[in-house]
Protein backbone atom coordinates (compact mmCIF):
# COMPACT_ATOMS: atom_id res chain seq x y z
CA UNK A 1 0.00 0.00 0.00
CA UNK A 2 0.94 3.17 -1.12
CA UNK A 3 2.08 5.24 2.05
CA UNK A 4 1.07 8.89 2.19
CA UNK A 5 4.97 10.55 2.16
CA UNK A 6 4.88 8.29 -1.06
CA UNK A 7 1.40 9.77 -2.03
CA UNK A 8 3.02 13.26 -1.74
CA UNK A 9 5.79 12.83 -3.66
CA UNK A 10 3.95 11.51 -6.40
CA UNK A 11 1.53 14.31 -6.40
CA UNK A 12 4.45 16.91 -6.38
CA UNK A 13 6.36 14.72 -9.22
CA UNK A 14 3.70 15.66 -11.27
CA UNK A 15 2.53 19.08 -9.94
CA UNK A 16 5.77 19.91 -11.31
CA UNK A 17 6.25 17.74 -13.59
CA UNK A 18 9.24 15.84 -13.05
CA UNK A 19 10.40 12.51 -12.30
CA UNK A 20 9.59 10.85 -8.97
CA UNK A 21 13.00 10.44 -8.32
CA UNK A 22 13.55 13.94 -7.74
CA UNK A 23 11.48 14.47 -4.81
CA UNK A 24 13.53 12.96 -1.69
CA UNK A 25 11.55 13.16 1.44
CA UNK A 26 13.16 16.02 2.79
CA UNK A 27 13.01 18.21 -0.16
CA UNK A 28 11.32 21.57 0.16
CA UNK A 29 10.66 24.74 -1.61
CA UNK A 30 13.05 26.30 -3.98
CA UNK A 31 15.17 23.09 -3.71
CA UNK A 32 14.23 22.10 -7.09
CA UNK A 33 14.15 24.67 -9.96
CA UNK A 34 10.60 23.34 -10.35
CA UNK A 35 9.46 24.17 -7.32
CA UNK A 36 9.35 28.00 -7.44
CA UNK A 37 6.00 30.51 -6.59
CA UNK A 38 4.56 29.03 -9.77
CA UNK A 39 5.60 25.21 -9.06
CA UNK A 40 4.03 25.62 -5.28
CA UNK A 41 0.38 26.88 -6.48
CA UNK A 42 0.32 24.20 -8.67
CA UNK A 43 1.14 21.90 -5.97
CA UNK A 44 -1.44 23.31 -3.71
CA UNK A 45 -4.18 23.26 -6.77
CA UNK A 46 -3.37 19.54 -7.15
CA UNK A 47 -3.45 18.83 -3.60
CA UNK A 48 -7.06 20.55 -3.31
CA UNK A 49 -7.98 18.69 -6.27
CA UNK A 50 -6.81 15.35 -5.20
CA UNK A 51 -7.31 14.87 -1.62
CA UNK A 52 -10.05 17.01 -1.35
CA UNK A 53 -8.86 19.18 0.99
CA UNK A 54 -9.44 23.19 1.25
CA UNK A 55 -6.17 25.14 0.70
CA UNK A 56 -6.58 28.74 2.40
CA UNK A 57 -4.07 31.10 1.95
CA UNK A 58 -3.15 30.61 5.97
CA UNK A 59 -1.47 27.62 5.19
CA UNK A 60 -0.06 27.82 1.97
CA UNK A 61 3.08 29.76 3.10
CA UNK A 62 3.10 26.55 5.60
CA UNK A 63 3.19 23.69 3.64
CA UNK A 64 6.97 24.36 2.02
CA UNK A 65 8.37 20.90 1.94
CA UNK A 66 7.38 17.04 1.64
CA UNK A 67 6.92 16.44 5.55
CA UNK A 68 5.12 19.57 5.98
CA UNK A 69 2.74 18.67 3.68
CA UNK A 70 2.52 14.76 4.66
CA UNK A 71 1.97 16.74 8.24
CA UNK A 72 -0.72 18.16 7.05
CA UNK A 73 -2.82 15.37 5.25
CA UNK A 74 -2.28 13.39 8.67
CA UNK A 75 -4.14 15.98 10.65
CA UNK A 76 -7.01 13.98 12.28
CA UNK A 77 -9.73 16.44 10.37
CA UNK A 78 -8.04 15.28 6.89
CA UNK A 79 -6.82 11.63 7.59
CA UNK A 80 -10.36 10.82 7.17
CA UNK A 81 -10.61 12.25 3.58
CA UNK A 82 -7.38 10.98 2.43
CA UNK A 83 -7.69 7.71 3.81
CA UNK A 84 -5.11 7.72 5.86
CA UNK B 1 -22.43 55.60 -31.24
CA UNK B 2 -21.63 53.48 -27.98
CA UNK B 3 -23.90 50.77 -26.76
CA UNK B 4 -23.95 48.78 -23.83
CA UNK B 5 -24.19 45.11 -23.09
CA UNK B 6 -25.29 43.43 -20.79
CA UNK B 7 -23.66 40.10 -19.45
CA UNK B 8 -24.51 37.77 -16.36
CA UNK B 9 -21.38 35.74 -15.79
CA UNK B 10 -21.44 31.86 -15.80
CA UNK B 11 -20.10 31.57 -12.36
CA UNK B 12 -20.44 34.19 -9.24
CA UNK B 13 -17.49 36.71 -9.12
CA UNK B 14 -16.42 36.77 -5.29
CA UNK B 15 -16.35 40.84 -4.05
CA UNK B 16 -12.52 40.37 -3.90
CA UNK B 17 -11.90 39.76 -7.30
CA UNK B 18 -14.64 42.34 -8.70
CA UNK B 19 -11.77 45.37 -9.29
CA UNK B 20 -9.39 42.64 -10.89
CA UNK B 21 -11.61 41.39 -13.12
CA UNK B 22 -13.18 44.48 -14.03
CA UNK B 23 -9.99 45.72 -14.78
CA UNK B 24 -8.84 42.71 -16.97
CA UNK B 25 -11.94 43.12 -19.03
CA UNK B 26 -10.30 46.31 -20.84
CA UNK B 27 -7.78 43.64 -22.78
CA UNK B 28 -10.61 41.38 -23.77
CA UNK B 29 -11.58 43.00 -27.00
CA UNK B 30 -10.60 46.91 -28.19
CA UNK B 31 -14.62 47.27 -28.83
CA UNK B 32 -14.51 47.51 -25.54
CA UNK B 33 -14.48 51.39 -24.09
CA UNK B 34 -15.18 50.59 -20.32
CA UNK B 35 -16.57 47.56 -17.85
CA UNK B 36 -18.12 47.68 -14.83
CA UNK B 37 -18.82 44.72 -12.76
CA UNK B 38 -21.46 44.70 -10.12
CA UNK B 39 -23.37 42.30 -7.96
CA UNK B 40 -26.06 42.28 -10.74
CA UNK B 41 -23.32 41.19 -13.43
CA UNK B 42 -21.24 42.93 -16.31
CA UNK B 43 -22.09 45.94 -17.92
CA UNK B 44 -19.97 46.90 -21.60
CA UNK B 45 -19.88 50.34 -23.05
CA UNK B 46 -18.76 49.32 -26.56
CA UNK B 47 -17.83 51.56 -29.80
CA UNK B 48 -20.52 50.81 -31.44
CA UNK B 49 -23.48 48.09 -31.43
CA UNK B 50 -22.63 44.52 -31.16
CA UNK B 51 -25.47 42.37 -32.81
CA UNK B 52 -25.33 38.65 -33.83
CA UNK B 53 -22.41 36.44 -33.96
CA UNK B 54 -19.99 39.87 -33.16
CA UNK B 55 -22.12 39.77 -29.80
CA UNK B 56 -21.41 35.85 -29.10
CA UNK B 57 -18.33 37.00 -30.10
CA UNK B 58 -17.94 39.24 -27.27
CA UNK B 59 -19.57 37.39 -24.55
CA UNK B 60 -17.27 33.88 -24.97
CA UNK B 61 -14.72 36.22 -24.30
CA UNK B 62 -15.98 37.62 -21.34
CA UNK B 63 -17.01 34.43 -19.96
CA UNK B 64 -13.67 32.81 -20.29
CA UNK B 65 -11.82 35.63 -18.84
CA UNK B 66 -14.24 35.35 -15.94
CA UNK B 67 -14.08 31.75 -15.23
CA UNK B 68 -10.56 31.59 -15.83
CA UNK B 69 -9.77 34.21 -13.06
CA UNK B 70 -12.48 33.51 -10.58
CA UNK B 71 -12.87 29.30 -11.03
CA UNK B 72 -10.32 27.77 -8.50
CA UNK B 73 -9.48 30.79 -6.95
CA UNK B 74 -7.97 31.29 -3.51
CA UNK B 75 -10.04 33.76 -1.41
CA UNK B 76 -6.53 36.22 0.02
CA UNK B 77 -5.98 36.72 3.99
CA UNK B 78 -6.16 40.74 3.88
CA UNK B 79 -3.52 42.21 6.42
CA UNK B 80 -3.61 45.02 7.59
CA UNK B 81 -0.46 46.27 9.82
CA UNK B 82 -1.41 50.11 9.75
CA UNK B 83 -5.41 51.72 9.47
CA UNK B 84 -5.54 55.68 10.26
CA UNK B 85 -7.99 55.99 6.78
CA UNK B 86 -9.93 57.76 9.34
CA UNK B 87 -7.65 60.80 10.56
CA UNK B 88 -9.42 63.33 9.22
CA UNK B 89 -8.58 65.56 6.08
CA UNK B 90 -9.64 68.94 5.36
CA UNK B 91 -10.78 68.36 1.77
CA UNK B 92 -13.20 66.16 0.27
CA UNK B 93 -14.08 67.31 -3.48
CA UNK B 94 -12.58 65.88 -6.70
CA UNK B 95 -8.80 67.52 -7.01
CA UNK B 96 -9.57 66.62 -11.08
CA UNK B 97 -11.32 69.90 -12.12
CA UNK B 98 -9.31 72.13 -9.94
CA UNK B 99 -5.80 70.57 -11.13
CA UNK B 100 -7.00 71.74 -15.04
CA UNK B 101 -8.76 74.60 -14.57
CA UNK B 102 -5.17 76.11 -12.97
CA UNK B 103 -3.24 74.67 -15.46
CA UNK B 104 -1.78 72.37 -12.62
CA UNK B 105 -2.55 69.23 -14.73
CA UNK B 106 -2.40 69.21 -18.47
CA UNK B 107 -3.39 65.73 -20.72
CA UNK B 108 -1.42 64.94 -24.01
CA UNK B 109 -2.97 61.75 -24.14
CA UNK B 110 -4.56 59.19 -22.17
CA UNK B 111 -2.21 57.95 -19.81
CA UNK B 112 0.02 61.34 -20.15
CA UNK B 113 0.21 64.20 -18.12
CA UNK B 114 2.04 67.03 -17.90
CA UNK B 115 1.90 69.23 -14.30
CA UNK B 116 2.10 72.28 -13.43
CA UNK B 117 4.52 74.76 -10.91
CA UNK B 118 2.54 73.42 -7.93
CA UNK B 119 2.13 70.10 -8.33
CA UNK B 120 5.63 69.49 -9.27
CA UNK B 121 7.14 71.24 -5.76
CA UNK B 122 4.70 69.19 -4.21
CA UNK B 123 6.05 66.03 -5.95
CA UNK B 124 9.40 67.44 -5.31
CA UNK B 125 8.54 67.93 -1.55
CA UNK B 126 7.33 63.95 -1.03
CA UNK B 127 10.87 62.86 -3.50
CA UNK B 128 12.63 65.23 -1.07
CA UNK B 129 11.34 63.34 2.08
CA UNK B 130 12.03 59.37 0.19
CA UNK B 131 15.47 60.59 -0.35
CA UNK B 132 15.91 60.74 3.15
CA UNK B 133 14.73 57.65 4.36
CA UNK B 134 16.66 56.39 1.89
CA UNK B 135 19.47 58.16 2.80
CA UNK B 136 18.74 56.36 6.46
CA UNK B 137 19.95 53.00 4.97
CA UNK B 138 22.87 54.31 3.72
CA UNK B 139 21.11 53.70 0.47
CA UNK B 140 23.60 54.16 -3.10
CA UNK B 141 22.15 56.24 -5.49
CA UNK B 142 21.84 54.98 -8.40
CA UNK B 143 20.75 56.19 -12.17
CA UNK B 144 18.36 53.97 -14.79
CA UNK B 145 17.40 54.61 -17.74
CA UNK B 146 13.91 54.02 -19.04
CA UNK B 147 14.77 51.67 -21.76
CA UNK B 148 15.03 48.33 -20.80
CA UNK B 149 16.42 45.17 -22.80
CA UNK B 150 13.50 42.46 -24.00
CA UNK B 151 16.04 40.51 -23.02
CA UNK B 152 16.35 41.25 -19.69
CA UNK B 153 12.29 41.24 -19.54
CA UNK B 154 12.23 37.59 -20.49
CA UNK B 155 14.97 36.36 -18.31
CA UNK B 156 12.53 37.48 -14.89
CA UNK B 157 9.49 35.75 -16.94
CA UNK B 158 7.84 39.24 -17.45
CA UNK B 159 6.31 38.79 -20.71
CA UNK B 160 4.18 35.62 -19.28
CA UNK B 161 3.35 37.40 -16.28
CA UNK B 162 2.29 41.37 -17.13
CA UNK B 163 1.95 40.87 -21.21
CA UNK B 164 -0.99 43.32 -20.88
CA UNK B 165 0.72 46.61 -19.51
CA UNK B 166 4.38 46.34 -21.47
CA UNK B 167 4.97 49.29 -23.80
CA UNK B 168 7.18 48.38 -27.06
CA UNK B 169 9.83 50.52 -28.28
CA UNK B 170 11.48 50.50 -31.90
CA UNK B 171 12.96 52.53 -34.59
CA UNK B 172 13.28 52.76 -38.05
CA UNK B 173 15.23 49.95 -40.01
CA UNK B 174 18.97 51.17 -41.42
CA UNK B 175 17.66 50.88 -44.66
CA UNK B 176 17.67 54.23 -47.03
CA UNK B 177 14.04 52.68 -48.81
CA UNK B 178 12.67 52.47 -45.61
CA UNK B 179 13.41 55.44 -44.12
CA UNK B 180 12.69 57.13 -47.05
CA UNK B 181 9.37 55.61 -47.77
CA UNK B 182 8.30 56.35 -43.86
CA UNK B 183 9.64 59.72 -44.53
CA UNK B 184 6.99 60.31 -47.69
CA UNK B 185 4.08 58.22 -46.10
CA UNK B 186 3.87 58.12 -42.64
CA UNK B 187 1.09 60.09 -41.27
CA UNK B 188 -0.91 60.68 -37.95
CA UNK B 189 -4.47 61.00 -37.05
CA UNK B 190 -6.81 61.23 -34.42
CA UNK B 191 -6.33 57.35 -34.31
CA UNK B 192 -2.40 57.14 -34.80
CA UNK B 193 0.46 56.61 -36.59
CA UNK B 194 0.18 54.99 -40.36
CA UNK B 195 3.29 53.80 -41.21
CA UNK B 196 4.47 52.14 -44.52
CA UNK B 197 4.67 48.22 -43.63
CA UNK B 198 8.45 47.01 -42.78
CA UNK B 199 9.29 50.05 -41.46
CA UNK B 200 10.28 49.17 -38.30
CA UNK B 201 13.29 46.85 -36.79
CA UNK B 202 12.68 44.28 -34.24
CA UNK B 203 11.88 44.71 -30.78
CA UNK B 204 15.00 44.53 -29.16
CA UNK B 205 14.10 46.86 -26.31
CA UNK B 206 10.87 48.10 -24.24
CA UNK B 207 9.71 51.06 -21.74
CA UNK B 208 11.16 50.28 -18.46
CA UNK B 209 8.12 48.73 -16.06
CA UNK B 210 9.74 49.20 -12.94
CA UNK B 211 13.00 50.68 -11.38
CA UNK B 212 14.42 48.07 -9.32
CA UNK B 213 14.98 45.72 -12.55
CA UNK B 214 17.61 48.02 -13.67
CA UNK B 215 19.47 47.01 -10.24
CA UNK B 216 19.22 43.48 -10.24
CA UNK B 217 19.95 43.52 -13.66
CA UNK B 218 23.50 45.09 -12.72
CA UNK B 219 24.01 42.54 -10.38
CA UNK B 220 23.52 39.61 -12.54
CA UNK B 221 25.68 36.28 -12.87
CA UNK B 222 27.94 37.26 -10.12
CA UNK B 223 28.56 37.15 -6.38
CA UNK B 224 27.04 40.56 -4.61
CA UNK B 225 29.76 42.96 -3.27
CA UNK B 226 29.86 42.86 0.04
CA UNK B 227 26.39 40.57 0.62
CA UNK B 228 24.26 43.14 0.87
CA UNK B 229 23.30 46.18 -0.90
CA UNK B 230 20.57 49.74 -0.07
CA UNK B 231 20.81 51.15 -3.32
CA UNK B 232 17.97 54.30 -4.48
CA UNK B 233 16.92 55.55 -7.77
CA UNK B 234 14.31 57.42 -8.78
CA UNK B 235 12.74 56.60 -12.68
CA UNK B 236 10.02 56.82 -15.27
CA UNK B 237 7.83 53.89 -15.16
CA UNK B 238 5.35 52.79 -17.84
CA UNK B 239 2.51 50.60 -17.90
CA UNK B 240 -0.08 50.54 -20.37
CA UNK B 241 -3.42 50.33 -18.84
CA UNK B 242 -5.86 50.67 -21.32
CA UNK B 243 -9.39 52.36 -20.46
CA UNK B 244 -8.53 52.35 -16.52
CA UNK B 245 -5.48 54.85 -17.67
CA UNK B 246 -7.06 58.05 -15.85
CA UNK B 247 -6.39 61.14 -14.49
CA UNK B 248 -2.99 61.03 -12.16
CA UNK B 249 -4.51 58.46 -10.33
CA UNK B 250 -3.18 55.87 -13.19
CA UNK B 251 -0.91 56.73 -16.04
CA UNK B 252 1.23 55.28 -18.54
CA UNK B 253 4.16 57.17 -17.72
CA UNK B 254 5.06 57.97 -14.26
CA UNK B 255 7.86 58.51 -11.49
CA UNK B 256 8.93 55.84 -8.88
CA UNK B 257 10.92 56.18 -5.91
CA UNK B 258 12.48 53.04 -4.77
CA UNK B 259 14.94 51.78 -2.16
CA UNK B 260 16.52 48.84 -3.20
CA UNK B 261 17.64 45.93 -0.83
CA UNK B 262 19.31 42.75 -2.15
CA UNK B 263 21.20 40.55 0.20
CA UNK B 264 20.28 37.74 3.26
CA UNK B 265 16.38 37.26 3.49
CA UNK B 266 16.86 38.73 7.09
CA UNK B 267 18.49 42.10 5.89
CA UNK B 268 15.65 42.32 3.21
CA UNK B 269 12.45 41.56 5.63
CA UNK B 270 13.72 43.77 8.22
CA UNK B 271 14.91 46.63 6.39
CA UNK B 272 11.35 46.80 4.13
CA UNK B 273 9.54 46.29 7.78
CA UNK B 274 11.87 49.72 9.28
CA UNK B 275 10.91 51.39 5.74
CA UNK B 276 7.25 50.92 6.91
CA UNK B 277 7.52 52.40 10.07
CA UNK B 278 9.79 55.16 9.39
CA UNK B 279 7.37 56.25 6.46
CA UNK B 280 4.49 55.71 8.85
CA UNK B 281 6.28 58.66 10.83
CA UNK B 282 6.22 60.58 8.45
CA UNK B 283 3.15 60.60 7.31
CA UNK B 284 1.57 60.86 10.32
CA UNK B 285 3.39 64.04 10.82
CA UNK B 286 1.66 65.67 7.43
CA UNK B 287 -1.99 63.85 8.69
CA UNK B 288 -2.12 61.71 5.39
CA UNK B 289 -5.47 59.39 5.73
CA UNK B 290 -4.12 56.03 4.27
CA UNK B 291 -3.77 52.25 5.33
CA UNK B 292 -1.57 49.81 4.45
CA UNK B 293 -2.67 46.34 3.48
CA UNK B 294 -1.63 43.16 1.88
CA UNK B 295 -2.11 43.12 -1.99
CA UNK B 296 -0.98 41.28 -4.75
CA UNK B 297 0.44 42.62 -8.63
CA UNK B 298 -1.78 42.65 -11.24
CA UNK B 299 -0.79 39.97 -12.76
CA UNK B 300 -2.18 38.94 -16.29
CA UNK B 301 -5.62 36.49 -16.66
CA UNK B 302 -3.45 32.85 -17.07
CA UNK B 303 -1.08 33.62 -14.18
CA UNK B 304 -3.16 35.90 -11.80
CA UNK B 305 -4.85 33.27 -10.20
CA UNK B 306 -1.66 31.24 -8.94
CA UNK B 307 0.95 34.35 -8.71
CA UNK B 308 -1.55 36.19 -6.80
CA UNK B 309 -2.41 33.89 -4.15
CA UNK B 310 1.56 33.11 -3.62
CA UNK B 311 2.06 36.96 -2.75
CA UNK B 312 -0.91 36.63 -0.55
CA UNK B 313 0.38 33.78 1.35
CA UNK B 314 3.73 34.15 1.65
CA UNK B 315 2.68 38.20 2.75
CA UNK B 316 5.21 39.50 -0.52
CA UNK B 317 3.58 43.10 -1.09
CA UNK B 318 1.93 45.66 0.93
CA UNK B 319 0.03 48.61 -0.19
CA UNK B 320 0.14 52.07 0.77
CA UNK B 321 -3.78 52.95 0.14
CA UNK B 322 -4.19 56.48 0.28
CA UNK B 323 -7.88 57.56 1.11
CA UNK B 324 -9.89 59.60 -1.82
CA UNK B 325 -12.31 61.55 -0.10
CA UNK B 326 -14.31 62.40 -3.38
CA UNK B 327 -15.14 58.91 -4.34
CA UNK B 328 -14.79 57.26 -1.34
CA UNK B 329 -12.10 54.63 -2.14
CA UNK B 330 -8.08 54.44 -2.12
CA UNK B 331 -5.04 54.55 -3.82
CA UNK B 332 -2.17 53.34 -3.93
CA UNK B 333 0.54 55.36 -3.54
CA UNK B 334 3.53 53.36 -2.41
CA UNK B 335 4.19 49.77 -1.26
CA UNK B 336 6.60 47.45 0.39
CA UNK B 337 7.45 44.36 -1.29
CA UNK B 338 9.33 41.12 -1.07
CA UNK B 339 10.57 38.95 -3.61
CA UNK B 340 11.79 36.68 -1.65
CA UNK B 341 14.83 34.97 -4.06
CA UNK B 342 13.21 35.12 -7.41
CA UNK B 343 15.45 37.52 -9.07
CA UNK B 344 18.51 35.86 -6.96
CA UNK B 345 17.78 33.10 -8.26
CA UNK B 346 16.24 33.84 -12.27
CA UNK B 347 19.73 36.57 -12.57
CA UNK B 348 22.07 34.30 -10.72
CA UNK B 349 23.03 36.80 -7.98
CA UNK B 350 24.74 34.87 -5.06
CA UNK B 351 25.38 35.47 -1.51
CA UNK B 352 28.84 34.87 -0.06
CA UNK B 353 27.84 30.99 1.06
CA UNK B 354 26.99 30.75 -2.96
CA UNK B 355 23.39 31.01 -1.94
CA UNK B 356 20.42 33.40 -4.40
CA UNK B 357 20.01 36.93 -2.49
CA UNK B 358 17.14 37.81 -1.35
CA UNK B 359 15.40 40.86 -3.18
CA UNK B 360 12.66 43.68 -1.63
CA UNK B 361 12.16 47.16 -2.51
CA UNK B 362 10.03 50.13 -1.16
CA UNK B 363 8.49 52.42 -3.97
CA UNK B 364 6.48 54.86 -4.32
CA UNK B 365 4.32 56.40 -6.90
CA UNK B 366 4.98 60.02 -7.04
CA UNK B 367 2.48 61.32 -9.15
CA UNK B 368 0.00 59.44 -7.15
CA UNK B 369 1.43 60.46 -4.06
CA UNK B 370 1.00 64.09 -5.06
CA UNK B 371 -3.02 63.40 -6.04
CA UNK B 372 -3.95 61.93 -3.07
CA UNK B 373 -2.37 64.60 -1.02
CA UNK B 374 -4.76 67.03 -2.96
CA UNK B 375 -7.57 64.86 -2.99
CA UNK B 376 -7.20 65.48 1.00
CA UNK B 377 -5.65 68.74 1.10
CA UNK B 378 -7.09 70.22 -1.83
CA UNK B 379 -4.85 72.69 -3.86
CA UNK B 380 -5.55 76.00 -1.34
CA UNK B 381 -1.90 75.83 0.11
CA UNK B 382 -2.98 77.47 3.24
CA UNK B 383 -5.22 74.36 4.53
CA UNK B 384 -1.96 72.24 4.06
CA UNK B 385 -0.40 70.31 6.84
CA UNK B 386 2.56 73.39 8.34
CA UNK B 387 5.52 71.01 7.16
CA UNK B 388 4.42 70.92 3.26
CA UNK B 389 3.59 74.42 3.13
CA UNK B 390 6.44 75.64 4.37
CA UNK B 391 8.52 74.13 1.95
CA UNK B 392 6.55 73.51 -1.09
CA UNK B 393 6.17 77.28 -0.84
CA UNK B 394 9.52 77.86 0.29
CA UNK B 395 8.70 79.30 3.89
CA UNK B 396 11.77 77.41 5.67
Amino acid sequence: METMIEKVQALIAEALQVPVEQIPPELAFGGLKQWDSMGHMGIMLLLEERFGVPIDTDVIATLTSVAAICKYLEEPVFSEKTGS
Amino acid sequence: MTAQLQITPTVTIPEHLTSEVQSKLAYVDEAILRARVAGDGITLELREQATGSRRGELEEKVQRVVTMMVQGAFRPKVQIPEDHLDRPVPYSADPNPDLLARGEMFQEASGIYTVGPLVTRLIAFFEGQFVALADSFGAAPYRFPALIPARYLERVNYFRAFPHSLTFVTHLREDLEAIDDFAQHAACDEHGLTTPSGSFAKFQTLLSPAVCYHLYFSLADKPLPGGQLAATAVGNCFRYESINLASLERMWNFTMREVIFVGPKDFVLQNRETGRQRTAEFFEKIGLAYRVESANDPFFIGEFKKQAAFQSAFQLKFEIRAKLPFKDSTLAVGSYNYHQDFFGRSLNITLPDGSPAHTGCIAFGLERMAFAFLAQFGLDVVKWPDAVRKSVMGEE
